[in-house]
């Protein structure tokens, strides 16, 4: 087969948009294991229940443009706090002092939960937004032109999440209780509330990415389950709790599929899957994770 | 119907669910249920397993084949049931796509619902599993979607009919019509992309064994595999435009192949790859109609516009309308499901019976009247010998609300021209041994 530079440019491309759309989905759960020790295995689900929100929201407000699915998105993600939030005070909370396969189990009901809920109000059909945009030539070939929206997105969350934990007072806390709940809570600050502000930034951020995902693929029952794999390869392999690790992993797991495709088709789900077992035998807290936490 | 409208009906179903809807349903339905029992307390009910998906990646095909089963009962049922005096109870099952949901629901429905036969499945593996299970509790099973070819060669069992082309007939009927284009277009060099699993593969090697018999000089240079349910394809987009072939044969199906198709048209695949071949019923016509790219060559199984002098198709087509409204139209998996059904009908008219193994029976070497004309099954494989496929280039139509194969360069293949024989399904199963 002829490769040149040029199909090794597209293919780039297409493993940095599918990068980008693991970084988006994986960065909550991250976030949310990193900062409260809590595997949530729902979070791909909250990402599924995101998207028919974003589809439901974009169609009633008229169904039709970029303006309208960056409002639709907008709405999505605040509900989808408050939402996360919600369950943080309600179920989440009972959890932090118990084991591993309890917190398991419980987001795990939210996974049949949330699953039959979508189905009962949204049916079995997919949900796909088709956005009127014609493939762009470059390179001797031609692309889609959502990739350079959904990389250009994928680069400026993974900046503003690590500015806001960075530079910001309530990214200090979040980085402190990350370390320390006790000190945090001793300086008399309400960890209760900051945890329930993490879940739902967590919640919240799983419902911005699956909007901005649904004009590059649908949403669609059982895709929840598939995905959550492949987002806990890209937390392990960056390293659970940091930003950066889930941001380099997900090039990582994107271009190596993309180019796995291109050259062994066959192993290239087995080559994601290698490079896990390798982080875990070798760097078992991730490539930019940390062993600290008390 | 449109992908719209589907969603619409959908939404207008799920949204009128409320709590007295709810309860004012179950009520008429549990009366329902009961009065035939006191009404005929000693008419023997015909137990009808129908084991399609509701739910997972074959979903979006089954749901025109599940409702098309349940107005054909109620139908039957108006004439009093099977032989006007066995009313037909309708057991629905959902195979989520999945081999171990359709063969544990086929063996619930078995032993413990007692069904008469059971008609299914979506997917080919699931097919091949339920197969086993009917063969070994000896009760009829018809597929009218899963076609997996094992199931009449290497596998063949005398209680599974196929009411569909087997995988074999129609990648052969596809490797029939693109020789001829490979040679007109002197095309050197494809790659193939199908679904990881029983269906896609047997789809796959089907059409390279006649395709390359056909057209010798014509390469294969790569061979691309997607698990079930993938709903990202862009590396696969990519690598296909990388590998600058004359044409990518696509084994795919059902939402994934909806999902391919809608990516490869955002990435500009169509401008440059050709991509003939692809299963586009006309269920796909229908859910995609505003975005099915124009020009496309497909195949199908059932067309009902190419079928409309058959009286059994114009028969489905008013039962179809008097059900869904005046302008809307059967799928293939509609049409094929109702062929199922109605050869239930046949073989217990031919019998004058209703259980399985008369039915089976009758069904065996029978000649029965379907959508796609009066057909055989061949004794030695229980293959229905309809045609093996319709190949076609998509195109609007003023005729329909949505785009049809044209009818000017359609081609039917039929069964005789690419089905095997009995002696070579016989060395098939020889060699398995």
């Amino acid at each position: 087969m002829p490769l040149d530079l040029n199909f090794i440019m597209i293919q780039l491309l297409a493993g940095l948009s599918r990068a980008m759309v693991l970084f988006l989905l994986s960065a909550g759960l991250s976030l949310i294991f990193g900062v409260m020790n809590i595997l949530n295995f729902a979070h791909a689900t909250f990402w599924l229940l995101g998207g028919y929100i974003t589809y439901t929201v974009f169609e009633s407000l008229g169904g039709e443009g970029m303006g309208t699915l960056a409002a639709a998105i907008a709405i999505t993600s605040v509900g989808m706090f408050v939402l996360g939030c919600i369950i943080e005070r309600v179920l989440i909370r009972r959890m932090y002092h118990r084991e591993l396969p309890e917190q398991l189990l419980l987001t795990f009901a939210l996974v049949l939960i949330l699953g039959d809920l979508i189905k009962l109000i949204w049916g079995t059909a997919d949900r796909q937004i088709v956005l009127a945009i014609e493939p762009m030539e470059m390179l001797d070939t031609f692309v889609n032109p959502y990739y350079f929206v959904i990389i250009g997105i994928g680069v400026v969350a993974g900046l503003a999440m690590w500015g806001f934990f960075r530079f910001t007072r309530y990214g200090h806390i979040v980085r402190a209780a990350v370390y320390s709940r006790d000190m945090v809570n001793a300086l008399g600050i309400p960890i209760s509330w900051i945890y329930a502000g993490v879940f739902g930034l967590g919640i919240g951020f799983a419902g911005f990415a699956a909007g901005v995902c649904l004009p590059l693929m649908p949403v669609a029952l059982g895709m929840d389950t598939d995905i959550i794999i492949q987002c806990f390869a890209v937390v392990v392999i960056g390293g659970f709790g940091s930003i950066a690790g889930t941001f380099i992993a997900s090039i990582i797991v994107g271009t190596v599929y993309a180019f796995s495709i291109l050259i062994w088709p066959d192993g290239a789900l087995a080559m994601i899957y290698l490079i896990v077992i390798a982080v875990l035998v070798f760097r078992p807290w991730g490539l930019l994770g940390t062993e600290l936490r008390t | 119907m449109t992908d719209g409208k589907y969603r619409m009906q959908w939404d207008k179903f799920v949204g009128s669910i409320d709590r007295r809807h709810f309860l004012v349903t179950s009520l008429a339905a549990g009366v329902a249920t009961l009065t035939p029992r006191f009404a005929h307390a000693e008419a023997e009910r015909f137990r009808l397993g129908l084991i399609l998906s509701a739910t997972g990646p074959g979903s979006n095909y089954c749901e025109s084949a599940i409702q098309a089963v349940t107005y054909g009962v109620a139908e039957l049922n108006k004439r009093g049931g099977l032989l006007g005096k066995y009313p037909i109870e309708l057991i629905f099952r959902d195979e989520q796509s999945k081999p171990e949901a359709a063969a544990r629901e086929a063996r619930d429905l078995i032993d413990r619902q007692k069904v008469h036969a059971v008609i299914g499945t979506w997917s080919s593996a699931s097919a091949l599993a339920v197969q086993e299970i009917a063969y070994e509790q000896k009760v009829l099973h018809i597929s009218a979607c899963g076609n997996s070819s094992q199931l009449i060669a290497e596998n063949y069992s005398p209680y599974t009919f196929l009411v569909t082309p087997n995988s074999q007939m129609e990648s052969a009927a596809i490797a029939v019509t693109l020789a001829q284009m490979a040679k007109d277009k002197n095309w050197k060099r494809f790659v193939t992309i199908g679904q990881d699993y029983e269906w896609g593969r047997a789809q796959q090697k089907g059409f390279i064994e006649v395709f390359t018999q056909r057209t010798p000089g014509v390469e294969l240079t790569k061979e691309f595999w997607f698990k079930l349910g993938e709903t990202n394809f862009a590396p696969y987009i990519a690598a296909i435009m990388a590998a600058q072939p004359d044409f990518c044969f696509g084994a795919m199906s059902a939402k994934d192949s909806a999902t391919f198709m809608l990516q490869a048209k955002a990435n500009g695949m169509f401008r440059k790859v050709v991509y003939p071949g692809g299963l586009i019923t006309v269920a796909d016509m229908q859910q995609q109609t505003k975005t099915l790219e124009r020009g496309l060559i497909g195949v199908t199984r059932a067309p009902f516009f190419a079928l409309l002098n058959e009286p059994v198709m114009q028969r489905y087509i008013k039962l179809h309308q008097e059900n869904n409204g005046p302008k809307t139209y059967p799928t293939d998996w509609a049409c094929m499901h109702l062929d199922a059904l109605y050869a239930i009908e046949q073989a217990a008219k031919k019998s004058g019976q209703i259980d399985s193994e008369s039915l089976r029976k009758a069904l065996t070497g029978a000649t029965i009247d379907t959508c796609r004309g009066q057909a055989a099954f061949a004794e030695c494989s229980n293959q229905l010998a309809i045609p093996a496929g319709f190949v076609g280039t998509i195109t609007d139509t003023p005729d329909y609300p949505f785009p049809i194969y044209d009818l000017k360069t359609l081609v039917r293949v039929d069964a005789k021209e690419v089905e095997r024989s009995c002696a070579e399904l016989e060395a098939v199963r020889k060699k398995r041994a």
